[in-house]
């Protein structure tokens, strides 16, 4: 048995069965299974487990459990590990963080010698000059910055999400949490029960012989309560709008951690009350511990944490740690009772343990071990994240719920003192209540539910809160002595500093804690928000009341970035032509969720290819909408800027669209293929946001029009098929449709049936400038016509091109690109198409700034471009400036080195001053180097009349 | 707009006969906060005096600013640091820098997509690199480099496109190959794997962090010792105004003759909105409509680890951006919440989305924890730049509609707005962003090619 | 995460749904001045309080409705509001 390990304990947890052996800073340390890291290291007389974050100072356990500012340290490659929480296992390898060299000889202590120097917010007062140092300076204090390391290797493991609905869920699992919990299933709720530690028992846990046979028995009937789901080492760490509540589930058997999403009816909070450090000269020093922190040791892990003791106790949870102290053989040197006029001033001794305490009455006892009782901090974040703002009682000395919202209800330490029995039956009416208001919001959201089965019965009443109020059991207020000690452990903040920085001026809550950062670190103002608040109200000459205090924000307990991310699902979207273009050489590239086809290894041989043979391209993420109904060309004429009434059958238009204020929204042709049947093209990019728009109208502006929407982007597999030779591949794939120039015109679209699949659209189109005929294919046959014309067209020299080829050809031919081509504020008389913008419609979306748009004179314009050395081809966004000057005129915004013409092209968005065809324009490329370039009459650089389209 | 003028040639006057604040009390030279300073206070257990004074409020002043943000204080401070306007009060309904400058993430830059706005937040970053000595107090300015990845050739475009406007105006900007993030952050993923692999970035090196509080206190400081009173806990709960064509005499052609507080009236014939959050609620007293919808922006922060990440990254297709403090804490920020509201206690699905998209960015940092989450308010416009200048009512000037983006401005916002209160005359850096663009269809380019901007 | 009523599938995830906006009556595009098709465009209420806003139920029912919420607590007042033609910029 190791120094300070204690012989058996009624209620230990610890198994002595199962010796564990792990490390720490190297050196052996021997526990059991049940032991914490931090239970361990005591058993093993380890005393000073950290140094704290600006003074270095030794600092040994404080509160002993999760909440414990010094009980961070690095697990292998997990940093700021809650060692008073985690549980030991064989051979972990335990580290103390943000030492240096080591734990023992850290020479940044030296920080405590100029500490008076060193006050809170000292670092705004200094540095100042010469200010080109300060990057020197914050170099030098970020070593100093507390945690422990990242291991940037640290492979993704897995984590998992999990939605629940249950009916209640009780957020802690001591006494009150059991009892609701309980209360609730019996009524017929569904509750999931969250415990923040190892075991349903929360403060009983340490307790006396009583208080374990109460945690055994309701643990045992929660435990075989099938209306309960336990989930242990688990917190509820943030209820948001509608009780939609996350809880952190730390201990899974697959997962790291794993985070829960629950939309829970109601939601119980009983997460108990958390003990409050005293503030004194020498509060940090190792020895110094709450009354929870001893009992925890003693009576849970048999583990000593001193062998001479001092108790400063003001309620029952004081005395019960002195008698248990004394139970185990621990010297009791004095106990110091506040409730009779004692207090303590001062822990005397050295850096690394305190030796002595001093009293109020001037005498000094020698002890190596100084308890503190001064009272308890409720929790209320889950009731500040509620809309609660808590008030403060002095009788009680802490804050209590100012009231209960409809969803949220309190009960257990939060919610008052008592008995046993009277916790008991307060927790069990708010289970109760819980219950029963759970069930009429069920009943509420089948209702709620238009076409949910006809909800039986009516609405019952939403049951109102007849819970009798628990006692509240006085507590002396006690926050500081009448000295100065540490009030925020984990960022080395004083009370001395907190009435500097008031006295200074910042003197609000928040003020306060953004200056000194009291309250910012990793407790998250659990241990050090209520004297924090204590002090500046005493400096303020105020009450805690008036002082206020400051916003409890989630999550309540840290939660890792993994488990909040947990499988981030952004699936991709793929034709079904893919499994041809991976196995045949493909480059591709994300386009939005689709992954493209870029090139094939040669785009430049590929336009080639296709302007002087055949060639195919996948354009599947072409949105595609169909649109049905007699009111069809009412919704076309309002969305887009041109007219649609009297488009015959088998024809197709182009048109584009704009929003309200006249920037360009898409583009894209449409084509009617029957009476009542069309279908519209849009940008792959706007697929989905068009089909919105285009419902957004029907639904709001015209519900009176008939038509029917449905989106068909991806039913479609679509193939642009393009080249002089065109014509001659796809007819030798379609019988059922006239393919000849006099029977399919150009701007024109067909149903037929191709390479044997039916009900395919064919549309003759032309992106690239070629002649081409675009197939859209029923997707399930899209690789089998893609394969048939490649079959087929061998003889013709058919090969596919890619995204990239495409986009040269586009340019080619000048077409230009929405969003690209066009930006946010481009308005569509800006493109040249102003003969495209039909002011004698009655009405479309735009009309009124596209009629403004087109008398305003200057607005830029699209155009295109050449450069005057042809072999430059100047990077997209390269800047068009006046010449001489800096001042912008435009840029480029298309740029690519044509095969057909080799030489550049541009597309351009260029001032009104320089938009004359012919009209000299300076460059400047990304090199920094400016060229000359000049405007050109038509944006199309090559076959600007468009013979070989209409062939 | 004599009536300005005149107010400027008094309080030179009185600037130079010894600093005279509107309580008529002198103001003794402060002590300057110095490394010396703090060993002999130090040494001499001596308190440091009040960083700003507590004083009575008055009943009238020459200009009263509502909002006590950084916009607010600058303005504050820069009217009477060069303008000798000092009869001036800054009203705020709760603590000063407790809105949107309490709770940004405290990035600054300059790497704009227009020429103005360029001009603009560059004259900021220059005001930021020298305020440590102008305003005596350290606000850690941390040049430490801003960079923007580009995922899609969109983006790449976009990012080339603001790297070449920021060179033809001698800004440092330029996009960087993935080889280079790397070198720059390795804690990114530059590989293939990724979902959204990186393709490049824009990087800006005079980019970088800020201690957002500390330049409050700085502004606030500095105006202190110039006479400006701060009133804390002075909620504006009416402006007044006469003769205007609106409801109760407010709106288009009135006058403002003061503001009603929860602590009285207050006259003065200028009355300057620096909030943001309750912009249009503050408009709405005077009668004028803004084109501002208020969304919260959330941000969170991590428990400290020793520092890995040198400078800071922006995402804007993957709608993050997170840099690392001195303390060694990751602070993260994404996009404002989806819809309007006033209410800021934050969801869950905002660290949800954050926390999958920073571990696409750099996979390693699984393991570290969430320690806290908080948002504020911003004010959104149609096209990503603020509301600042003069409005229909007479007297009542706007600097709001800040949106995402509100701390970087602040420094230039507080010195143009002095300047137009002083002169009467639109300063020329804010003409772009007058009020009335929104009535003439004139909206500024930075609407062009929106992202997540930090 | 807010509950939004959709008048069709009930309170479902805000994530569900799309935010369109204030809603608001579309002016005559061939009475409209510049100011008050511009106000249109522009100009928000931005209440806090209770605000008249459109949703789009975009991965349910996928209709357009209007319904009112406090935008200071988020709580939906009255809602989903009848009736469909309620203009809105989408």
């Amino acid at each position: 048995m190791t120094a300070n390990r204690l012989p058996a304990q009624p209620g230990e947890y610890i198994d002595r069965s199962k010796p564990i052996s792990f490390t720490w800073n190297g050196e052996p340390i021997q526990g059991f299974e049940g032991d914490t890291i931090a239970s361990a290291l005591t058993a093993n007389g380890v005393r000073v487990v950290a140094r704290s974050m600006k003074y270095h100072r030794p600092r040994g356990y404080l509160t002993n459990d999760f909440w414990d500012p010094n009980s961070f340290v690095q697990v292998g490659d997990d940093p700021n590990v809650r060692s008073a929480h985690r549980l030991a296992e064989a051979n972990m390898a335990v580290e103390a963080q943000n030492v240096w060299p080591s734990l023992e000889r850290d020479i940044r202590a030296a920080n405590g010698l100029v500490s008076r120097f060193l006050t809170a917010g000292f670092y705004y007062k200094t540095f100042i000059k010469p200010q080109r140092l300060w990057p020197a300076y914050a170099k030098v204090l970020s070593t100093f910055a507390p945690g422990g390391t990242v291991d940037l290797d640290t492979p993704h493991r897995y984590h998992d999400k999990r939605y629940a609905h249950p009916d209640v869920v009780v957020a802690g699992g001591g006494p009150a949490g059991m009892a609701a919990a309980l209360a609730a299933a019996d009524e017929g709720a569904s509750v999931m029960l969250v415990e923040h530690g190892h075991q349903l028992g929360g403060h009983l846990l340490w307790g006396d012989v009583n208080d374990r046979m109460l945690a055994d028995e309701l643990r045992s009937r929660v435990e075989s309560h099938d209306g309960i789901e336990v989930l242990l080492d688990s917190t509820v760490t943030g209820r948001y709008d509608d009780n939609w509540t996350a809880i952190v589930q730390r201990s899974h058997p697959i997962a790291v951690e794993r985070l829960i999403k629950a939309r829970a009816k109601m939601l119980v909070v009983a997460a108990g009350l958390i003990e409050r450090p005293y503030v004194f000269a020498g509060n940090d020093k190792p020895g110094v511990m709450t009354s929870g922190a001893v009992r925890r040791f003693v009576n849970m892990y048999a583990a000593r944490p001193g062998t001479r003791a001092v108790v400063f106790t003001s309620n029952d949870d004081g005395d019960a740690a002195a008698e248990d102290l004394a139970r185990v053989g621990i010297e009791l040197a004095r106990v110091v009772d506040a409730r009779t006029g004692g207090n303590i001033v001062a822990a005397k001794g050295g850096a690394k343990s305190v030796e002595g305490v001093e009293l109020a009455d001037g005498s000094t006892v020698d002890c190596d071990l100084l308890v503190t009782a001064v009272g308890w901090t409720a929790p209320t974040s889950l009731l500040n994240m509620s809309g609660d703002r808590p008030v403060y009682d002095e009788l009680a000395a802490r804050f209590f719920p100012s009231r209960d919202i409809d969803t949220v209800l309190t009960t257990g330490g939060m919610a008052g003192d008592g008995s046993h029995e009277e916790l008991v039956a307060h927790a069990t009416a708010t289970g109760r209540l819980a219950a029963g208001r759970a069930a009429v919001t069920t009943h509420r959201l089948q209702a709620a539910t238009a076409r949910a089965a006809a909800v039986s019965g009516a609405e019952p009443a939403w049951p109102s809160d007849d819970r009798s109020a628990l006692p509240r059991h006085p507590q002396r207020e006690l926050f500081r002595s009448t000295t100065h000690g540490i009030v925020d452990y984990s960022e080395d903040v004083g009370s001395k500093d907190l009435v500097a920085a008031a006295k200074e001026g910042y003197d609000s809550v928040e003020l306060l804690k953004r200056y000194t950062t009291a309250t910012m670190g990793p407790s998250q103002g659990k241990l050090e928000t209520v004297n924090t608040v204590a002090v500046l109200a005493e400096a303020r000459g105020e009450t805690i009341e008036e002082v206020g205090t400051t916003v409890w924000r989630p999550p309540y307990a840290p939660i890792t970035l993994g488990a909040l991310g947990g499988r981030v699902f952004e699936p991709v979207r793929v034709s079904s032509i893919q499994p041809w273009h991976e196995a045949n050489g493909v480059t591709t590239i994300l386009a939005g969720q689709w992954i493209r086809p870029e090139h094939y290894g040669d785009p430049a041989a590929e336009v080639r290819n296709t302007r002087e043979n055949v060639g195919i391209t996948d354009v599947t993420p072409l949105g595609k909408l169909d649109l049905q109904g007699p009111d069809v060309p009412k919704l076309l004429s309002q969305l887009y800027t041109n007219k649609w009434m009297k488009l015959g059958v088998g024809n197709v238009r182009y048109g584009i669209m704009c929003a309200e204020d006249g920037v360009v929204l898409d583009d894209g042709v449409t084509g009617r293929l029957g009476d009542e049947h069309y279908l519209m093209t849009t940008t792959s990019s706007g697929a989905g946001a068009i089909w919105e728009w285009a419902e957004n109208w029907l639904q709001t502006e015209h519900p009176e029009w008939q038509v029917h929407v449905t989106p068909v982007t991806t039913g479609f597999t679509s193939i642009n098929v393009a080249g002089p030779k065109s014509r001659e591949l796809v007819s030798r794939l379609v019988d059922d449709v006239d393919l000849s120039p006099e029977a399919f015109a150009y701007m024109q679209v067909r149903t037929g049936t191709v390479a044997g699949v039916p009900n395919c659209f064919m549309w003759r189109i032309g992106f690239t400038g070629e002649l081409s005929f675009e197939l859209h294919v029923p997707s399930g046959h899209g690789l089998h016509v893609w394969e048939s014309l490649l079959e087929a067209g061998a003889d013709l020299g058919v090969k596919a091109f890619g995204l990239e080829a495409q986009r040269i050809m586009r340019l080619e031919k000048g077409h230009f690109i929405v969003g690209q081509d066009t930006d946010g504020l481009t308005k569509a008389p800006s493109t040249g198409m102003g003969a495209l913008i039909k002011l004698d419609k009655d009405d479309f979306a735009g009309k009124p700034e596209l009629e403004w748009a087109l008398q305003d004179q200057s607005l830029p314009h699209v155009v295109a471009i050449q450069t005057t050395d042809p072999r430059i081809v100047p990077e997209e966004a390269s800047q068009i400036v006046r010449a001489g000057t800096n001042e912008i005129l435009g840029r480029i915004t298309s740029s690519r080195m044509s095969p057909t013409l080799n030489r550049s092209i541009c597309l351009g968005q260029v001032a009104p001053e320089v938009a004359a065809a012919g009209s000299e324009l300076t460059v400047v490329l990304t090199t920094g180097e400016r060229i000359t370039a000049r405007v050109m009459e038509h944006h199309a650089h090559f076959d600007p009349e468009g013979e070989r389209l209409r062939g | 707009m004599s009536f300005l003028r005149s107010l400027s040639l008094n309080s030179v006057g009185q600037r130079v006969a010894g600093s005279r604040g509107a309580n008529g009390d002198s103001q003794s030279k402060p002590p300057r906060y110095s490394a010396g300073g703090l060993f002999v206070k130090g040494a001499r257990n001596q308190p440091w005096p009040r960083v700003w004074r507590e004083v009575p409020l008055q009943k009238s002043y020459d200009v009263v600013i509502v909002g006590g943000g950084v916009h607010g204080l600058a303005c504050a401070y820069y009217l009477a640091t060069n303008h000798g306007i000092t009869n001036v009060a800054v009203l705020d309904k709760a603590y000063l820098g407790s809105g949107g400058s309490g709770r940004n993430t405290a990035i600054v830059r300059s790497n704009y997509l227009t020429p103005e706005g360029v001009a603009f937040y560059d004259r900021s970053l220059t005001l930021y690199n020298t305020m440590s000595v102008d305003l005596n107090l350290n606000v850690m300015f941390s040049e430490r480099g801003h960079m923007t990845l580009a995922h899609t050739d969109g983006a790449l475009r976009t990012m080339r496109w603001r790297a070449e406007v920021n060179k033809l105006q001698d800004i440092d900007s330029s996009v960087i190959d993935p080889q280079e993030v790397k070198k720059l952050a390795p804690s990114l993923d530059v590989s293939d794997h990724a979902r959204y692999p990186i393709l490049g970035a824009l990087y800006h090196p005079p980019g970088g962090t800020i201690r957002h509080d500390a330049v409050v206190w700085g502004y606030a400081r500095g105006a202190d010792h110039r006479g400006v009173e701060m009133h804390q806990k002075t909620e504006v709960l009416d402006i007044l105004v006469e003769g205007g064509e609106g409801r109760d005499g407010k709106g288009a052609g009135g006058k403002v003759t003061g503001v009603r507080t929860n602590r009285g009236d207050i006259s003065a014939p200028i009355v300057v909105n620096c909030t943001a959050g309750w912009a249009t609620l503050i408009s709405d007293m005077a009668g004028v409509k803004l084109p501002i919808s208020t969304r919260p922006l959330q941000a969170a922060v991590t428990e400290p680890v020793k520092v890995f990440l040198p400078t800071v990254v922006v995402s804007g297709s993957l709608h993050v951006y997170v840099s690392q403090t001195d303390r060694g804490e990751l602070v993260f920020g994404a996009s404002v919440d989806p819809f309007n509201t006033y209410n800021i206690r934050g969801s869950l699905e905002f660290t949800e989305e954050l926390a999958g998209h920073v571990l696409e960015l750099m996979p390693g940092i699984s393991r570290m924890r969430l320690l806290r989450q908080w948002s504020g308010l911003c004010d959104m416009t149609p096209d990503y730049s603020p509301v600042m200048g003069f409005t229909p009512v007479d007297g009542f000037l706007c600097d709001v509609g800040w949106g995402t983006y509100g701390f970087k401005a602040g420094p230039v916002s507080g010195e143009q707005m002095a300047e137009t209160i002083a002169t009467g005359q639109t300063a020329k850096l804010i003409e772009p962003f007058k009020l009335s663009r929104f009535a003439t269809g004139e909206l500024v380019g930075e609407k062009g090619a929106a992202a997540v901007g930090h | 995460m807010l509950l939004v009523p959709c008048p069709n599938c009930g309170p479902r995830n805000a994530s569900d749904l799309r935010y369109v906006g204030e809603a608001g009556p579309r002016p005559d595009p061939n009475t409209a001045t510049e100011a008050e098709w511009r106000s249109y465009l522009y100009i928000e209420d931005n209440p806090a309080g209770l605000l008249r806003e459109t949703w789009y139920c975009r991965a349910g029912c996928r209709r357009y409705f209007v319904a009112e919420r406090d935008t200071t607590s988020n709580e939906f007042v009255n809602s989903p509001l009848p009736g469909n033609k309620i203009g809105g910029k989408a």
